[in-house]
This record gives C-alpha cells, structure tokens and sequence, in this order.
C-alpha cells in the first residue's frame, strides 16, 4: 500500500487552523499543524496549506514568518487561505487590501472556472467567510470563483502548482468544503 | 476518520502513566467534563473525586440533576457552594472579558481549596479546543477568554490535566457514547462555564441571574417541546440574553418600561462557526408571550437574534 499523502497547515493564527487539520486529517492525510517560522529545509511534506489569521496583509506581513520562504522553495502544491492567499497574489506580483465590503460569514460562490479546485462540484454554492482583506489585483494567476462582493474568492498560479482561496472550506457550514480540500490533496503527485 | 476507541485506548494508556492517586475534576455535568471523569475513573477508580460548583449562574434545577446524573454514573460527586462568593467578586463588573477571567479565577480557588484538602496533585477538566483556540495565544487573536484556559490564574498549586484538549464538540459527543454516558447527556446543548453570567450583558446581579435562568428554561422548554412535536430539528445550542437596554411597552392600559430579552439559537457541529436557527414562527412567538408573560415585571420585549457565526460569536461576551 502506497503511504498516505503527508499535507502540513502553516499556522498563521487563524481560528480555523485547527479545524483545517481536522479536515485534512479526516480525509486520509498524514497531517500537523506547523509554526510558520519552520525552516522549509525541516518540512518533509507533500503539500502545504497557508492558514489565514489576524495580522493585516497590508502592514503586518512579518507575521507571516518563512511563508515567502515556502513559495520560494518548496517543492510541492501550495494551497494559501485567506490571508495565505493574499500573501501569494502579492508575492507573485499582484496587490491585495481592505476590502471594500468585507464578508462575514454565509456568502454565495460563483465558479468560473473548475480546474482542479471546483471538480466536479456545482457552479454556485454557499461559503463561509471572514475576511478583512481581499486580493485586488492577481496577474500571474487565473482566477477560479468569485461572489457579489468579493471579486477574487480563489486563483490558480499559471505555472506553479498553487492555489488561493479567500473562503474557508474547513468549516461545516461551508458547502462542499471536504471536496474542495480533497481535490487540492489530490494534486499531490508522489 | 475519528476513531473513537482507539482514542479512549490511547488516553487511557497516557492517563495510567501520568496520574496517581487522589485527582480532583471540575465537573458541571456538561459533556466535555462528563466524558473527561469517565474516562479518568476508568484509570484510577474511586481516587477521581468530581467537584461541581454551584457559581449561582448555573441554569434552572440543574446542580441538582447535575449531581444526580454523575452520581449515576458511579462517580464520588461534591458540590461545593459557592454563589456568595462569585456573586461577590462580580459585583459592578460590565466588562465581558474581566467577568470571565474573574469567573475563571475563583473557580481555581475553590478546586485549590477542595484539592488541598484532599491532598490532590493533579486537577482535570473538560477543555476542549474551541477554549484554546479562542483564547488566543502566539499569533492568534483572542475572541475571548474561555474560564478554563484564558481565565486561568498565572499561578495555581496542581498540575492541570486535559485530556480532551484537541477534540471538537462532536468528537466528544462520540467519545461521550463510546465512554457509556446515557443519550440525554452526549447530546445535550453547550453551557459556557461562566454560565449564566455571560448571558446577562451587564452586571451578572443575582436578580438579573434570576430573570435571564427563567427566559432560558423557557427558550429551552419551548424548543424542546416544539422538537418533539416534530415541528423543528433541535438546534445545536438555543437561550436567552439578557440585554443592559430597557423599552417601552403596554400593560393593561398601563405604561411599563422593561427589560429586552434575546432568543438565541443557532446550528453548527463544533461551535466554530455557526449559522442562526430557522424556528418556526409559531415557536419564536410562544416564546415571546410565555417570557413577557411570566416575566412581566422585568421583561417587556423579545427579539430574535439572527447573526450568523462570524460574524457574530455563538455567545454574547
């Protein structure tokens, strides 16, 4: 038997880190939660998932500890949440800020794309969110969803393996939300 | 998946190693610290003394069914109360977080007392992860302090023992059937430790205590009815708030000015998010005359709360 997929969540303080190693771990994944300050050379992972949490994208970036560090290097998908995703629309080049009009809580998604995300799930469900801050401009990504109040609920990286999605899949009320990490985990090539 | 026995095998094995003798718990009765005491009589027996605190802002009737309902179980049960004393230390307090960390800090004393006395070294109870998550820490925000991990003093005089620290409501629920606990209680609702008194925004008054238990066994006695009646799903967790506002209201051609009572009830699995209830109208309105009913001193006016989670919380402080 092949070893189970090892997928480790970058803690950057969010109140669903946890409830994203849950997840994982429910859906067959080798998992734990990990300091963002781990050096990549120590993380013997397949994947990685960028929680979101607290800090300001815009001006308490340092909080975010080696996440540059891990889209730099290391060797494998990246999936980044809310705040892990704003960090990587920046890093490769685009901006994200305050939202206009922040979500909190149940918000209705629109697919535009599937790719490897949205497989096989519908074209419009409902998500939850909580988020501040949003991706404003994301120019070396595709972008796979939005909702009527955020343009940007999740991107593709045009030549990296990385996803971004601004909407957390890990909570319960979050319609087909195991699928969504569960396509992302089987992106994984071992 | 969550595999049930294994966790209780595994804890059960850590729990042999780490604890001897004479232990104490802080048991309300809930399901977390329920399943934490089974568990731990399953290691050391008659050494686990349960003790339940009667802070006089538990809800209606239930030290006394509390206690019935551990002593069940085959555990050593002692309640201590201890209303004189929270009421005390709450007085003129109206901020959420001090009443908490006040809340969180006399229920140690009291264990410290009853653990002295029985020469305790080590003091258990029912944490779970939202209590730790939410209390912040590091990197993480505090949304607030849960009594028994961000309401705990700096210094206190025995190891603290939690076993079902990473497990989520529903976790426990599982290890609460597995562990043998009757169906009533594995299922039951959430009660925040600091109970009552976080449902009175404002200052948790033993007369404000007593108009916010009676609106809560009403909520609940109306729910639960309304569930049987098969005319709602329970919800996972469903009270009453009592709001620091008065308005205006009418009776018997009479002018009365009164108090504002909230009906909260919400859907989750694991109380880290949460969506508001859907009751029927039919319910919400019995609810409504029964509280400006039997409460018609104090409450002149019921609402809805119909805040999801975020970006609401499940609880009002």
């Amino acid at each position: 038997m092949s070893r189970p997929v090892r997928v480790y969540v970058v803690d950057n303080g969010g109140q669903w880190t946890h409830r994203i190693w849950r997840v994982v771990r429910e859906i067959g994944c080798a998992t734990k939660i990990i300091p963002n300050t781990t050096p990549v050379s120590e993380i013997d992972a397949d994947a990685l998932v960028l929680s979101g949490g607290a800090p300001r994208v815009a001006w308490e970036s340092p909080k975010l500890g080696n996440c540059i560090e891990y889209l730099d290097h290391f060797n494998g998908p990246i999936l980044g949440e809310c705040l892990g995703m704003q960090l990587m629309a920046i890093h490769f080049g685009g901006s994200a800020g305050p939202a206009e009009i922040p979500e909190y809580g149940l918000s209705k998604m629109k697919v535009i794309e599937e790719d490897d995300l949205f497989k096989g799930l519908p074209k419009e469900f409902s998500v939850w969110e909580s988020h501040n801050d949003e991706v404003k401009q994301a120019p070396n990504f595709a972008v796979l969803s939005m909702s009527e109040n955020c343009k940007v609920q999740a991107i593709k990286h045009l030549k990296k393996p990385f996803y971004g999605i601004q909407f957390h899949p890990e909570v319960n009320n979050t319609e087909h939300g195991e699928d969504i990490l569960r396509n992302f985990v089987s992106t994984v090539k071992l | 998946m969550f595999d049930t026995n294994r966790f209780i095998e595994e804890k059960v094995k850590e729990l042999q190693d780490r604890i001897k003798g004479k232990t104490i718990i802080g048991a309300s009765g809930g399901v977390d610290s329920t399943a934490s005491a089974v568990l731990l009589s399953r290691v050391i027996g008659s050494n686990l003394l349960c003790v339940l605190v009667d802070t006089g802002y538990m809800r209606k009737n239930e030290v006394e069914k509390n206690q019935q309902v551990l002593r069940k179980l085959g555990l050593n049960v002692l309640v201590i109360d201890a209303k004189e004393r929270f009421c005390q230390r709450l007085k003129g307090v109206i901020d959420p977080e001090q009443k908490r960390k006040i809340i969180g800090e006399e229920f140690i004393r009291v264990f410290e007392e009853v653990a002295r006395k029985e020469n305790a070294k080590h003091f258990v109870q029912g944490t779970i992860a939202p209590d730790w998550i939410e209390s912040g820490g590091g990197l993480r925000d505090k949304i607030k302090s849960h009594h028994n991990v961000g309401g705990l003093p700096e210094k206190v005089e025995f190891e603290i023992v939690e076993p079902l620290r990473d497990l989520y409501k529903d976790e426990v629920r599982m290890v609460g059937k597995a562990l043998g606990l009757p169906v009533e209680l594995y299922e039951r609702q959430p009660f925040p430790g600091p109970g009552l008194a976080v449902r009175i925004l404002g200052e948790a008054t033993a007369d404000n205590a007593r108009v916010v238990r009676e609106a809560c066994a009403i909520v609940e006695e109306e729910i639960e009815r309304a569930v049987a009646a098969g005319e709602m799903s329970k919800p996972w967790q469903y009270f009453a708030v009592l709001l620091p506002c008065k308005a205006v209201g009418v009776h018997g051609d009479v002018r009365v000015y009164g108090r504002v009572v909230v009906v909260r009830a919400v859907e989750s699995i694991d109380g880290m998010s949460a969506a508001y209830s859907k009751i029927p109208h039919k319910v919400l309105e019995q609810i409504s005359i029964r509280i400006t009913n039997i409460l018609k001193d104090d409450v002149t006016r019921v609402v809805f709360d119909i805040t999801n989670k975020p970006p609401g919380t499940i609880e009002y402080e």
